[in-house]
């Protein structure tokens, strides 16, 4: 037999006899280190977590037109190019009109928007029903949604009501007859061309009359007096091009061409200055706790369709970048010259530092607590031990053992089962971590390789500690009197 | 080699009845050479055991010494004690003293496995042929009967090749015959190999083993000289 075979047998066997006991000590470690492996590990990645979370709580940047300047989807797509591919996590455009429901006469606002990318940068949006995925289809806020009525399925009609324009009631599509368009365009040399048409009740042109005073006579000045150039006009629906029932004035090309893009120009002017009504059908309804719930959503199609313009005024972005880095290309989108100016949302940049701050105290305290608790019943349960080896320990003493030695078993057998209790911890912890990690920020964490060893060393160092008390009362014991008889 | 005790006494603390202390070793003195087995009898209660622990450095006591040659053991630090302890003291202790969870031989060889030291494995199969036990080198403790228990612990300590070996009650449990062969062994250990052997036990016929005899009685140690007109039949 061996030495080392022999201290084997002692150690195990009296770790085996006492197994419950060592079971209980060690589950308790375990679980300490698994707790504390798991919310610092959580703790460690928290801030990458926090940063995908908070920038999921809204834009973090805004892309707004620079002063005197316009936002169209070049200008913003020149920008976003400017924020690297994989920083970026979502740019919603918004347009925002006041609409007229005229059949509640009631207006809102509404935002024309990409809802593909809604679901990015405000992903805290809740919708019941679905977002628009077709032209005609609106989002509703809950506000207006309970103010008026309106749920999933229901149709809505509403107008875009230019500015200046006398809100009349007429459609897109029939202008009142005796209607009159006026416009110019620039003919030969320069000279502008001024056509007036009055319209018929089918939106044909009824009469016209051209001034080409500004025109050269012999060639293009024929055309305000020339009958069958003037009279082919009448009766075209608008707009109208030359070569399709309108031919230029052989010797006057350049000014009929004026003519018919004044006339064209007119019926645009008249277009865009006229109220449009469109029907709507609502696909959702959109509850967000804030102001949003008082708004219409359209998509940026339906918006350009109502307004006769795709400008833009405002952008939101998503970017996944930290503050500094934030600064930086927001400073490079302003100072590009492209005419779009960026800005920070600093509220959510702030308040994710705060909740950082809190999400530490919290941490610590809670490590604090689990680690005590772990040291009390490690303890306990090590003092147990110690009673119930009074007689062994006591025996040993008598046959020489000193106390030293016996510290040393105790220290030995606690700083074993820290080792044991701190890898299972660690691996335990992690898993747990990953299915906090999932479960509350929706992604996976990556195993931090110095979590091992760090568990595994403070869940020593808590073992031990534990054992302090337990080895004091079995230095203390005294052979004489454990030996006495039985 | 000599163990000397120079007015040993024990006071123990008592928390129930009337009187608060119990002396329970008068001062006394004592000495132990190499060579001799000495016996020490008693009724129960008069404090042999009290002695034996002050003696082989189990228990210190209230006043006085014990000088194991120019040593004073109480002196000692824990770990020089315990070191002379496992080195040049042996103790049988009264009553069961076996760890369960080791065979009879691992038991046996537990002094030296605290030590560190080689193991003494034939020295202890020697002394369990003698005192026949060999065949239980592989047992536990827990299959053993109290005869049997009594003589591991000796073999125990005679493994242990002490210069000084204490026995409480070595031979409660044993039959005739096997306390014959207890005490004529250690007899034998000490004249053999010159060394001091001390035995306490309730056995008379422990007496014809001993080169010396005392006998206790309520605390006071009494040469077996004076036994006579001390003790009653
Ligand atoms: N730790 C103690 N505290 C208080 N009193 C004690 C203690 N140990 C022993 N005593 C008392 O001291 C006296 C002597 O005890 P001791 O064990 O030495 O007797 P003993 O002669 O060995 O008896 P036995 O033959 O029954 O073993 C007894 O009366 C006992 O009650
Ligand atoms: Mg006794």
């Amino acid at each position: 037999m061996t030495k080392r075979r022999m201290f084997l047998r002692m150690v195990t066997a009296s770790l085996l006899r006492r197994r419950s006991r060592m079971l209980i000590a060690l589950l308790s470690i375990g679980i300490g280190a698994t707790i504390l492996a798991g919310l610092v590990t959580i703790y460690v990645d928290v801030p990458r977590q926090m940063g995908a979370q908070f920038r999921s709580y809204g834009a973090n940047m805004l892309l707004l037109p620079q002063n005197g300047e316009t936002l169209g989807s070049e200008r913003l797509a020149e920008a976003l190019r400017m924020i690297p591919e994989e920083a970026l996590v979502g740019a919603a455009p918004y347009r925002y009109v006041r609409l007229d429901m005229t059949t509640r006469q009631q207006s809102f606002t509404a935002a024309g928007t990409d809802f593909s990318q809604i679901t990015k940068t405000s992903p805290y949006f809740s919708v019941e029903g679905a977002y628009p995925s077709e032209p005609r289809q609106v989002l509703v806020g809950s506000g207006i949604a309970d103010k008026i009525g309106v749920r999933v399925g229901s149709s809505m009609e509403l107008t875009y009501q230019p500015t200046g324009s006398a809100g009349s009631q007429t459609s897109a599509e029939s202008r009142a007859p005796g209607a009159v368009l006026s416009g110019k365009a620039e003919g030969f040399g320069g000279g502008l061309v001024y056509v007036t048409a009055t319209l018929d009740g089918q939106s044909k042109i009824a009469s016209v009359s051209v001034d080409a005073s500004t025109q050269t006579p012999e060639y293009g000045g024929r055309v305000q007096e020339d009958e069958a150039f003037l009279n082919q006009l009448v009766g075209q629906s608008l707009p109208v091009a030359l070569g399709d029932g309108v031919d230029a004035l052989t010797g006057a090309t350049v000014t009929s061409a004026a003519v018919v893009e004044a006339l064209n120009q007119a019926t645009a002017a008249d277009a865009a200055a006229r109220p449009r009504t469109l029907n709507f059908t609502v696909t959702g309804i959109l509850t967000t706790g804030g102001e949003e719930e008082g708004y219409l959503f359209l998509s940026l199609q339906d918006m350009e369709n109502l307004t006769g313009s795709d400008q833009l005024d405002v952008a939101e972005l998503s970017v996944s970048a930290n503050v500094d880095q934030l600064e930086t290309y927001a400073n490079a989108i302003t100072e590009s010259g492209g005419g779009v100016q960026a800005r920070l949302v600093k509220r959510v940049a702030k308040s994710e530092a705060s909740v950082l701050e809190k999400l530490t105290a919290l941490v610590f305290l809670v490590t604090l607590v689990v680690l005590l608790l772990t040291m009390i019943c490690v303890s306990t349960t090590m003092m147990a031990v110690v009673s119930e080896r009074r007689r062994e320990i006591g025996l040993r003493k008598a046959l020489g053992a000193s106390d030293g030695s016996i510290r040393a078993e105790f220290l030995g057998e606690g700083l074993f089962l820290g080792l044991l209790g701190g890898v299972m911890g660690a691996i335990l912890g992690f898993v747990f971590a990953q299915v906090v990690s999932v479960n509350v920020f929706g992604s996976s964490i990556t195993f931090q390789p110095l979590l091992l060893p760090a568990t595994v060393i403070v869940s020593m160092i808590i073992a031990a500690a534990s054992c302090l008390l337990p080895i004091k009362r079995a230095v203390a014991i005294d052979p004489a009197i454990v030996l006495k008889g039985e | 080699m000599l163990m000397k005790a120079e007015n040993i006494s024990k006071r123990y603390l008592r928390k129930t009845g009337g009187a608060n202390y119990f002396l329970a070793v008068k001062p006394l003195n004592l000495e132990l050479s190499a060579g001799e087995t000495v016996v020490l009898m008693g009724r129960s209660g008069s404090g042999k055991t009290t002695l034996l622990n002050m003696l082989c450095g189990l228990l210190s006591p209230t006043e006085g010494e014990v000088w194991f040659n120019d040593t004073s053991l109480y002196r000692l630090d824990d770990q020089a004690l315990s070191c002379l302890r496992s080195e040049r003291i042996a103790a049988v202790p009264q009553g069961r003293s076996a760890i369960d969870t080791l065979t009879v031989l691992e038991n046996i060889l537990l002094p030296a496995k605290l030590y560190g030291r080689s193991l003494p494995v034939s020295d202890a199969r020697q002394w369990m042929e003698r005192l026949d036990i060999a065949h239980l080198g592989d047992a536990r403790p827990a299959e053993l009967s109290g005869g049997e228990l009594r003589r591991v612990a000796i073999v125990r300590a005679l493994t242990q090749s002490p210069d000084f070996l204490f026995a409480d009650e070595p031979t409660s449990d044993l039959d005739d015959e096997n306390t014959r062969l207890v005490l004529s062994t250690l007899r034998d250990y000490a004249h053999e190999r010159n060394r001091a052997v001390f035995i306490v036990t309730h056995e008379s016929e422990a007496m014809a083993y001993a080169d010396r005899s005392f006998r206790m009685d309520g605390g006071q140690l009494i040469p077996a000289a004076d036994m006579k007109g001390a003790a009653p039949a």
